[in-house]
């Protein structure tokens, strides 16, 4: 077994006074799977860019074949055999997959892009990594985990030997990221070096042949991982043991809160993403709902948010009818929503905390009265939020958008709970969020169900909807296929076959089960 | 990075603009005039050569303030209504009728002419962002379309009823002296314009920062989707955005036909003034607080060129260059040079130390 890649002593002070990485020694077999795990601002980031040449170390030295090497640029990195995914693709959407590939290096006859010859040569490296992709279809059109495969792609066309991928399962659903490893074994086989940057452990766990763990800018660990377990590693991650556990809810009389009837909702295109649904919560209970990307669950949380028409059919809260409500008055019924996309959604990056945190706020008298602001209740109540949400953030004046994902995110659950909602809704809530904020949040989303509030949960993560969630409905095509209790036998085999649509449960089986 | 940190670099990027923009003026001037130090001085000094040009200097800072204003107000909102030229038309004309008016004998003309222009305006603001909220109709268009409406009626309501026979039919007959706004230092421009310009950026701060309709406008700026999330009505505060941003329009347009400067209304008065608000709004960040400053620096440049224009052999159109220099820089986001260099060396030294 050779070393291929090697960091020797790395050292990394950002101008701000950010000490991201102290002293980080790194050696990556050849052909092999080598994991960097770490909370969110360990620094993994930080040493990919040095490793990429995006970032130049203020000490220490990389080896690459044993030799040292200086990565001033990608550039340098790119012709020594390094390439990267980032997590934030860099694709011309209305070029081909083919165009993408091949743009920068193309085979030319003349002057001219030869299409055939690029079309050809990426069709084959393709086949042989087993990438498949449609190599004519503008990468517009292709869903994001094709993206990637065009990324990956990219770097292969440019012979990259070590390949290193920044948390590339982030943005892929759980049918995905089982190609995307099948996709990185036969890179391995096929002589490939992977670096593999992740903060999700069971998938760090089944990929990995070698896992790196870091924690504030240091490297506190190497272990094979056979000899890991995701206990041991989030010891290692966090520097304390994490539960990630939360308690079920107490059985007992609840009554009905919210009632979905007939509801259809339809997508951008103007079809039916949710068909005739009808769905009961009670008080003081989590609905898991399980489906793969694209089958209506976006499109049902926009509609409850109110974020998207209601085409038919009636939702009504504690009795009242809100299917036409506004989105003011809808919250004032009680509603919240933890979006999916805490940036694009759930924030106004370039405003404050503050404003953040009041924007849902402002038909409230404790902040606006006649139609003023009060300026030190606003930035009090958001000083509190943040000491009781541990959200790390320079102050309530600072923008939300430079604060790191899951203090964002933190800073959207705060607001979303400290309405004291009687409905919630949940979206994907510890995307892109580090272990310690996971469990954070998940015991916030427990103590708002025991406090009696009617949560509607979704996740690609299905771990988290079992651990979560005290019923589960399964969407397929926009109409609910199952329903079950989660109960310890609920496993996530079960669910991937009604997710898949191979299987559904008979009418009486669901109504008895909705009921 | 700190709010005072914030001003401190945005003001060292400004500056850094003019002077680079300066320089490629003072090569133009070099090329073109046959006494080359002598001009560049007129450029650079002219304004303050006599009481009557500061006044003069003061004034176009007054207006280019507000039509800043009126700029930065749908900008924040992240709207791009261009029709502050309409606007002043369209204000100036209204206020032109009332200081012609009977009424004009009074000095009650003067409030009545601000409101009268500020109504109209308003009216004329309001127009695309309605158009934008109900017909999705695109408001750069519409609000473009309807400046050259505004013009264009206002050119044939002065020809039809206002034009005195004895200008040509390009300007009517003065105002009587109660509707000409009072000067401060007599036989300058600096008159009430300026005091009314800069009540005018104190209550657009307030409305921005102290009031939850401001709050709302600059959310729905930032992030639409997040204020249709948070329960904000953005195509109430579009349209609100974009009455409020043509209510100052108009006053700059009474301010124009009511200030000492013209003291009639007169074909085509504005100038092409109301435009150059895009340049303040954007220099300024569109921050009220900080347009007047941008307005004066601005000012001072396009009263030197256009005293360099009537005193020496260079035009006055090298302002054109400087605007358009000043405006990619700051538009551009470009870092001061020598930063990276300077972060270098301490990012180096905090190295060393640290080892």
């Amino acid at each position: 077994m050779t070393l291929i890649l090697e960091a020797r002593g790395i050292d990394k002070t950002y101008p701000g006074g950010v000490h991201a990485n102290q002293n980080i020694d790194l050696s990556v077999t050849a052909g092999t799977v080598h994991a960097v795990v770490g909370e969110n601002g360990a620094g993994k980031s930080t040493l990919m860019k040095i490793l990429f040449g995006v970032e130049q170390p203020n000490a220490g030295e990389i080896l690459l074949d044993g030799k040292p090497i200086v990565l001033h640029s990608p550039r340098a990195a790119i012709a020594a055999g390094i390439g990267m995914v980032f997590q934030h693709f860099s694709l011309v959407p209305s070029f081909t997959v083919a165009e993408n590939v091949v743009l920068g290096v193309e085979p030319r006859s003349g002057l001219k892009l030869d299409r055939k010859r690029a079309a050809e040569t990426v069709q084959a490296l393709a086949e042989r990594f087993r990438l498949p992709v449609d190599v004519e279809s503008p990468v517009e059109r292709l869903p994001v985990g094709q993206q990637q495969r065009v990324e990956i792609l990219k770097a292969l066309y440019r012979e990259a030997r070590v390949l290193i991928l920044d948390e590339p399962t982030a943005v892929l659903a759980p049918q995905e990221v089982v190609e995307l490893f099948a996709a990185i074994r036969s890179l391995t086989e096929q002589g490939r070096t992977i670096l593999f940057i992740a903060h999700k452990l069971p998938e760090v766990l089944e990929i990995s042949d070698r896992i790196s763990v870091m924690r504030a800018g240091k490297m506190v660990g190497e272990v094979a991982a056979s000899e890991a377990t995701e206990k041991s590693l989030a010891r290692m991650m966090v520097g304390r043991d994490v539960a990630l556990k939360v308690e079920r809810a107490h059985k007992g009389p609840h009554e009905h809160f919210c009632r979905i009837a007939g509801l259809t909702v339809k997508n951008d295109r103007g079809l039916d993403a949710i068909k005739d649904m009808d769905l009961v919560l009670r008080t003081g209970e989590i609905v898991g709902i399980a489906a793969v990307e694209g089958n209506g669950q976006s499109e049902l949380f926009d509609a409850l948010g109110g974020l998207r028409p209601i085409e038919g059919g009636s939702v009504e809260l504690g009795g009242i009818d809100v299917t036409d409500l506004s989105v003011e008055e809808k919250r004032d019924a009680g509603l919240a929503h933890i979006p999916e996309d805490r940036i694009a959604t759930g924030s106004a990056g370039g405003a404050t905390i503050a404003e953040n945190i009041v924007a849902t706020e402002l038909g409230d008298t404790r902040f606006v009265r006649r139609g003023l602001l009060d300026g030190k209740a606003i930035r009090d109540h958001a000083v509190e939020l943040i000491a009781k949400f541990s959200v790390r953030a320079p102050g309530p004046d600072a923008a939300i958008g430079t604060l790191s994902g899951g203090n964002m995110q933190k800073v959207v659950v705060a607001r979303e709970l400290s309405a004291k909602p009687r409905m919630l809704l949940v979206s994907h809530p510890t995307r892109g969020v580090d272990l310690g904020a996971t469990e954070f949040i998940w015991q916030r989303l427990a103590e708002a169900r025991d406090g009696g509030a009617s949560i509607l949960l979704t996740s690609a993560d299905l771990s988290e909807l079992l651990a979560l969630a005290d019923r589960m409905i399964v969407l397929y095509r926009g109409r609910i296929v199952a329903a079950f209790a989660n109960t310890a036998d609920l496993t996530p085999e079960v669910l991937g076959s009604y997710m898949l649509g191979f299987a559904a449960q008979g009418h009486e089986e669901l109504k008895a089960a909705l009921a | 990075m700190t709010q005072g940190k914030l001003i401190l670099s945005e003001t060292g990027r400004m500056i850094f603009a003019a002077v680079i923009a300066l320089a490629v003026a003072l090569v133009i001037i070099l090329l073109s005039s046959k006494t080359p130090l002598e001009t560049f001085q007129t450029f650079l000094t002219g304004p303050l050569s006599s009481k009557r040009t500061v006044g003069t200097w003061i004034d176009d800072a007054s207006k280019l303030a507000l039509a800043g204003l009126a700029f930065s107000l749908v900008f924040q909102a992240r709207q791009f209504a261009l029709g502050v030229q309409g606007q002043v038309y369209i204000g100036g004309l209204l206020a032109s009728t009332i200081a012609l008016s009977p009424l004009g004998l009074s000095w009650i003309s003067i409030p009545l002419g601000a409101i009268a222009a500020m109504l109209g305006g308003a009216l004329l603001g309001f127009i695309p962002g309605y158009a934008k909220a109900k017909l999705n109709a695109n408001e750069i268009v519409s609000s473009l379309m309807l400046n050259y409406i505004a013009y264009d009626f206002t050119a044939m309501m002065l020809r039809l009823y206002l034009a005195s026979p004895k200008s040509g039919l390009t300007a009517s007959d003065p105002f009587p002296p109660t509707a000409v706004y009072p000067a401060f230092i007599a036989r300058t421009r600096m008159d009430l314009g300026l005091v009314l310009a800069l009540v005018t950026v104190v209550v657009v701060w307030f409305l921005l920062y102290r009031t939850a309709w401001g709050l709302k406008l600059r959310l729905t700026g930032h992030n639409a989707r997040f204020a249709a999330y948070s329960g904000i009505r953005s195509n109430f505060i579009m349209v609100s955005a974009m009455t409020v941003s043509g209510a100052i329009g108009g006053l700059l347009g009474a301010l124009f036909v009511q200030g000492t400067g013209f003291a009639k209304l007169a074909a085509g008065f504005e100038a092409g003034l109301s435009f150059e608000g895009i340049l303040i709004a954007i220099v300024a960040r569109n921050r009220p607080l900080a347009i007047p400053f941008v307005a004066l620096g601005y000012g001072y440049l396009r009263q030197g060129a256009a005293l360099m224009g009537y005193r020496t052999d260079v035009p006055a159109e090298v302002i054109g260059i400087v605007q358009g220099i000043v405006i990619l820089l700051v538009a551009s986001s470009f870092t001061l040079p020598g930063r990276a260099l300077l972060n270098r060396i301490m990012g180096g030294r905090s190295a060393a130390e640290a080892s």
